[in-house]
């Protein structure tokens, strides 16, 4: 196949949106929207499979450029619709696409007769345009057209159950907290214009002349000639990353973003948009090299949030939330991965994170589609018996994020750690071993908040409330139709078309397959990236085809890392594995002893440490802290600034109106009228004439 | 038809239509339907313009043409074309037989007035925009306050009278002073030799000759003339701090007032220093321009944040109006074709997406005959089409890229951020966090108004529990069909701007040519200099303008041939 055909890659998406949009208005059309907008994704995934076979024919190392049409050109601006495809790109599509359609698939099920059906499909038909073209885009202006439009979708999508003012709250959260990521990045791709003059990645030839791309800029460039503004502009990415990828200290609107629909949360709030900080981190890796503190600032903040989430995920009674904190602190192994410069460990976590993490979520769901909305894991137990394959499924996932030897999860995140602690070992800062140790001990949390989930859910006796969405607004099962208000009073309260069971149920397959789907990746997908003995996988081949191999720093460190660093007698990988693996089983064990064999205890340590547990029971009360220190305070600046306005700056001009009536006032007695007056006005008027005239003769 | 006289038909058609609604009936139905046949019949026009252009010599002026006028005093009706103003009238005449639809059902007396008046303001705002005679664009210039005082005076809100009172007086005040400069400007042209340049030496207001002698005047006579320029122009965008009279404007004039106010009029004032403060005081623009950008941006943030805490709709949006209008100033002080070319997009976008937001609140206001945030709420359950439309001219006007809004607002910034040699990064920076600032204060709106639980109370006068002729039904055909282009607008200009920005680049490099050659240090002005030093006056000669050489007219010590 012609690798021309990824240009349809977003578009088939955005022309779905656009019919998605139509079918809110129309009743009729509605059931329309899931499968076109499932049959868009698809395609996507199979011309991006298409565009795979071509690695290493068509598509060449050097990456491939495909020109859609001209965007913005002006003054030696140039930021094109285009496409950059290479290796890393490839990958990416594949998740975006992959993952996207398995949780339209869903999704057609768990929304079904929803009065939002078609805008949720239009949103999310919009959402992998934007994605698509967030990981296809040439430039860094068009990067940010899909870095902005995601956000978009992620503000209608989580704002999804509108009358829910908890909802419209944390959608608005989510996308101020992202614009203040996105100035960051804003200005760093103005940086990068005014140091480099372009924003392109690729060399191109249009008309006969060259325009070097920003990576060609980038090798040319030696250390020693690297200016001070050049070293700034991995900062202002940096933030723009930290925002869309919640990390410290942007990560706050992400706990919320769980407002929306879960479908939304598997794939744009784990699975593709979040991922989005990583994946820009790892393209622009140039230029994150020319700086030499940049990826090691990287890797702290990377490091620090995986703890950091982990502490609070370990007491959210949510079960969504205890994911999202987890969503957090595995995008902070992320950006760990990247900062150590093992960009293969990092994307490697980001792709099979996908998995799992979308198939934790979308379980979740069925969970709270089964209990009617309720996500509360205090009043839920023993599920299993009532939703045997839901648990089921689950459990790998949980087994996968908790890294259990030879999912998923564990080869990724092994690749990390062991990177980590290599850079530490062999003597290039304490800092990375500390980072490593950190890692490490994230890992037992992890193991041990996930299965917290699971036990607590699908263990002990058979006992649950039933949440109350009957009442609430959200996902009223009514069949009215969103551009015609009077339908759903009228006509639908006696013809309720989809049946809400009373009681805890399985799922359909409609809704289950494509869990099954994510449920063998989340057990397999570790074997991609599992170097066999000559040291070569296919994730290592992805980034070494790709921008995102590092270059120039392993270059300077090849001194450093001769021989194999030993630990504990193993060789290091070995031995990051096994130390991974005993803490990982260690989690689960006391996950199981506290959440399934004896609960009692888990309450009883609670009182104990009540003063901790509150705390992280009210996630280090930082959203109180922002809202008391950043929030309040610009409100009262914008009271401030109005009354000025109206009193000083509106009150000065109207002083000066002032002005020409005192004048009259002034001047007013003189004119009363009586003829006297103006005789003698008259007569000093000519004097003082006649006395000039003579001055000047 | 001789080609130059397209022009003129499109000052006169709506004129001409203005007068004949006099003649019709007083039914409405009559004079509607003859209101909107004339503005189509301008946009016809204006179209007819569009394809004649000759869009490779964008720069030039076409289809240029005088009709004498007072011609011992060198005035004439001067007029032509180039692709700003192309772009400029074309925006005119697109959104006024939108403002007339969306007229139909908020004007409810008077409509021969009503209509009248908007063909009036409608052939003044078209001549200003293809005036080049001096005189001609200032009379067009003051005459849109006549009818603008008029359509607010009368058809307006509870504090009409006032707000057109401030209105006029603010924005006539300063144009005075305005005219002062200009005639300053066409004075000095007076007292130059006549050899210097084609038409010194006599009396003319044409733009073109009057830019050359006023770049030959000295750094203090420019300061003078851009403060003149200033206080005219400055009021009218309006630049912070003299914006005041604008949210009251705003809020009082009936909507096809505010659309068209934040349509076209304040580009007006942006039009004016692009025209005239760039070109004719290029000097005094660059020592000057980084304070006039640091009002700017110091306008950008403190109207945002007042924009964050409004209880009244469109207030909200007029100040937010200010807020943009600053990163279209931001741009055009950046001097360089990234930031102007930026700025002028600005204004188009603004147009289009402000106008929309106005056109939408008043059709809230229609039904709820009420603006204030906190008696309505949750629009989208009720009025799903309408909620469509803000939501979309909402993320236009935060700057949503693949929307136009964000092309003008990254350009400007981004022309901002690369000139170091006027402003620089701290000012792209700084003006950055109105990205943040419009995040908020949009969605603040957006939040209460289109989502949340539904609240309908309508006005609070009265019983307010009551809602009384509260009407909640969603927009009608007519509505939509006003909406609708705007909205492919903003898409059209969000994907595809270059077709637009193209044709900019070539009168840009115009405008900025002589404030970049004293920013590059290359030869200024019409090649004619004094040296400091020597008091030796060199013609047509390579003078560095680097060394910042004062050049003073001094007229007797030029030799005359």
């Amino acid at each position: 196949m012609s690798i021309e055909f990824a240009k349809w890659v977003p578009w088939l998406p955005a022309a779905a949106a656009v019919f998605c949009g139509l079918c809110c208005t129309n009743r009729r059309m509605r059931t329309l929207a899931a499968p076109v907008c499932i049959v868009s994704l698809v395609s996507g995934f199979l011309i991006t499979l298409g565009v795979k076979g071509q690695i290493g024919g068509e598509l060449s190392d050097a990456g491939t450029r495909l020109q859609v049409f001209e965007w913005i050109r002006i003054g030696g601006l140039n930021a094109d619709f285009a496409y950059y495809l290479d290796t890393l790109t490839v990958l990416m599509l594949l998740v975006v696409t992959g993952v996207g359609s398995l949780v339209a698939i869903y999704a057609a099920g768990y929304m079904a007769g929803d009065r939002g059906y078609a805008r949720f499909f239009a949103a999310v038909s919009l959402f992998i345009f934007a994605m698509t073209t967030l990981v296809m885009a040439d430039n860094l202006v068009l990067l940010y057209l899909g870095w902005e439009g995601v956000g978009l979708c992620s503000y209608l999508l989580i704002g999804y159950y509108y009358q829910k003012p908890s909802a419209v709250a944390a959608a608005k959260k989510a996308f101020i907290v992202n614009r203040i990521g996105d100035l960051g990045f804003a200005l760093g791709i103005m940086l990068i214009y005014h140091q480099f003059g372009t924003v392109h990645f690729s060399t191109f030839t249009a008309d006969g002349v060259v325009y070097p791309g920003l990576f060609e800029h980038c090798s040319r460039l030696t250390l020693a000639q690297v200016e001070t503004p050049v070293l700034v502009i991995p900062f202002l990415l940096m933030l723009g990353a930290f925002g869309k990828s919640a990390q410290l200290p942007l990560y706050v609107w992400l706990p919320d973003a769980m407002e929306g629909p879960t479908p939304v949360s598997a794939l744009i709030h784990a699975a593709t948009m979040v991922t989005a900080g990583v994946y820009m981190i790892a393209r622009l890796l140039p230029v994150f090299e020319l700086s030499p503190y940049a990826l090691p600032t990287v890797a702290v903040v990377g490091g620090a949030t995986a703890l950091f989430a982990a502490t609070i995920a370990l007491r959210q009674h949510d079960i969504k939330r205890v994911f999202a904190y987890s969503t957090v602190s595995q995008l902070g192994y992320m950006f760990l991965g990247v900062g150590v410069l093992s960009t293969v460990g990092g994307v490697f976590h980001l792709f099979t994170h996908a998995f799992f993490k979308a198939l934790l979520f979308l379980t979740a769901g069925s969970v709270m589609h089964g209990l009617a909305g309720q996500l509360d894991m205090r009043k839920m137990s023993g599920l299993r018996t009532k939703m045997p394959v839901t648990c089921w499924l689950m459990f790998v996932g949980c087994l996968a994020l908790a890294g259990f030897p030879f999912t998923a999860g564990f080869f990724s995140k092994d690749m990390i750690l062991a990177a980590a602690m290599d850079r530490g070992l062999t003597g290039q800062g304490t800092m990375y071993t500390v980072l490593g140790i950190a890692g490490l001990f994230t890992a037992l949390l992890t193991a041990y908040y996930t299965f917290r989930v699971w036990f607590r859910v699908f263990m002990g006796p058979t006992e649950y409330e039933m949440g109350e969405e009957h009442a609430a607004v959200e996902d009223t099962p009514t069949d009215g139709n969103e551009a015609d208000p009077s339908a759903d009073t009228s006509i639908d309260d006696g013809n309720i078309k989809v049946e809400h069971h009373h009681d805890a149920h399985e799922m359909g397959w409609l809704m289950n397959g494509p869990l099954v789907v994510l449920a063998v990746g989340a057990l397999l997908a570790g074997w991609l990236g599992h170097a066999d003995s000559s040291g070569h996988s296919w994730l290592l081949s992805v980034i070494e085809g790709s921008s995102a191999n590092p270059t120039r720093m392993v270059e300077a460190a090849a001194g450093h890392a001769e021989a194999h660093t030993m630990l504990l007698g193993m060789e290091l990988h070995t031995a990051m594995m096994v130390i991974s693996s005993c803490l990982s089983v260690l989690g689960i064990l006391v996950a199981a002893y506290l959440h399934w064999f004896n609960r009692p205890a888990a309450d009883r340590l609670a009182e104990q440490w009540s003063g901790s547990a509150r705390v992280l029971e009210n996630k280090y009360f930082v959203d109180e802290a922002m809202d008391a220190v950043i929030v309040k305070p610009l409100r009262m600046m914008g009271y401030l600034c109005f009354v000025f306005d109206r009193l000083v700056i509106e009150g000065l001009v109207l002083a000066v109106g002032w002005v020409p009536r005192i004048g009259g006032l002034a001047v007013r007695r003189t004119q009363r009228g009586a003829l006297q007056g103006y005789g003698i006005g008259m007569a000093v008027g000519v004097a003082v004439v006649a006395v000039l005239i003579a001055m000047v003769r | 038809m001789q080609l130059s006289m397209l022009i003129p038909m499109m000052v006169v058609l709506p004129l001409l239509s203005g007068a004949a609604l006099l003649l019709l009936p007083s039914g409405g139905k009559a004079i509607k339907a003859h209101a909107l046949i004339g503005t189509l019949a301008t946009l016809g026009v204006s179209l007819l313009v569009v394809c004649r252009f000759d869009w490779s010599e964008s720069q030039a002026i076409q289809m240029a043409s005088a009709i004498g006028w007072v011609e011992g005093f060198g005035l004439s009706f001067g007029f032509g074309i180039d692709a700003i103003s192309l772009w400029l009238v074309l925006l005119t005449t697109v959104l006024m037989p939108l403002v007339v639809l969306g007229s139909f059902s908020s004007v409810t007396h008077r409509f021969k007035e009503f209509y009248g008046w908007l063909m009036v303001l409608e052939a003044a705002m078209i001549g200003t925009f293809v005036a080049t005679d001096l005189i001609f664009f200032y009379i067009c210039f003051e005459f849109t306050l006549v009818p603008l005082y008029l359509l607010i005076g009368v058809f307006g809100g509870t504090q009409r009278l006032r707000a057109a009172k401030m209105f006029f007086l603010y924005t006539f005040t300063g144009s005075m002073l305005t005219f002062a400069g200009v005639l300053y400007v066409a004075w000095f042209n007076t007292t130059l030799p006549w050899t210097l340049f084609e038409g010194a030496g006599r009396w003319t207001f044409d733009i073109r000759t009057l830019y050359g002698s006023a770049q030959a005047m000295s750094h203090g006579q420019q300061v003078w003339v851009l403060i003149a320029l200033l206080s005219g122009f400055a009021v009218k965008v309006p630049l912070f701090p003299v914006h005041t009279w604008l949210p009251l404007a705003h809020t009082e004039a009936p909507t096809s007032g505010s659309v068209i106010l934040a349509g076209v009029l304040l580009k007006l004032g942006t039009y004016g220093l692009l025209r005239f403060a760039l070109p004719m005081t290029p000097w005094a623009v660059v020592t000057i321009g980084p304070y006039i950008g640091a009002f700017a941006v110091a306008g950008i943030l403190y109207t945002a944040l007042i924009c964050w805490v409004q209880k009244d709709i469109k207030k909200l949006i007029a100040y937010s109006s200010v807020s943009h209008l600053g990163f279209c100033v931001l741009g055009m002080f950046a001097l360089n074709s990234v930031g102007v070319g930026g700025s002028i997009l600005y204004m188009i976008n603004h147009g289009l997406s402000t106008g929309a937001l106005f056109l939408c609140v008043g059709m809230i206001y229609e039904r709820m005959h009420t603006r204030e945030m906190s008696r309505m709420g949750g629009l989208a359950r009720i009025m799903p089409v309408w909620a469509f439309f803000m939501v979309f001219f909402c993320m236009a006007s935060v700057g949503l890229p693949g929307l136009n809004g964000f092309v003008g607002e990254f350009l400007t910034l981004m022309g901002a951020f690369v000139a170091t040699d006027v402003l620089g990064p701290a000012y792209a920076a700084i003006a950055g966090v109105g990205m943040i600032l419009g995040a908020i204060y949009v969605l603040y709106m957006v939040g209460r108004v289109v989502f949340g639980p539904v609240v309908t109370l309508g006005p609070s006068l009265g019983d307010p529990s009551d809602g009384h002729g509260v009407r909640t039904d969603d927009l009608n055909w007519r509505e939509i069909g006003v909406l609708s282009p705007l909205a492919v607008g903003c898409l059209w200009l969000g994907l595809f701007p270059t077709t637009v920005l193209q044709t900019l680049e070539a009168p840009i490099e115009g405008i900025i040519e002589p404030t970049r050659s004293i920013l590059d240090g290359g030869v200024y002005g019409k090649g004619v200099t004094i040296d400091s030093d020597s008091e030796r006056i060199d013609r047509d000669s390579d003078f560095p303008a680097a060394r910042r050489v004062l050049v003073l007219f001094d007229t007797d010590r030029i030799a005359q041939p």
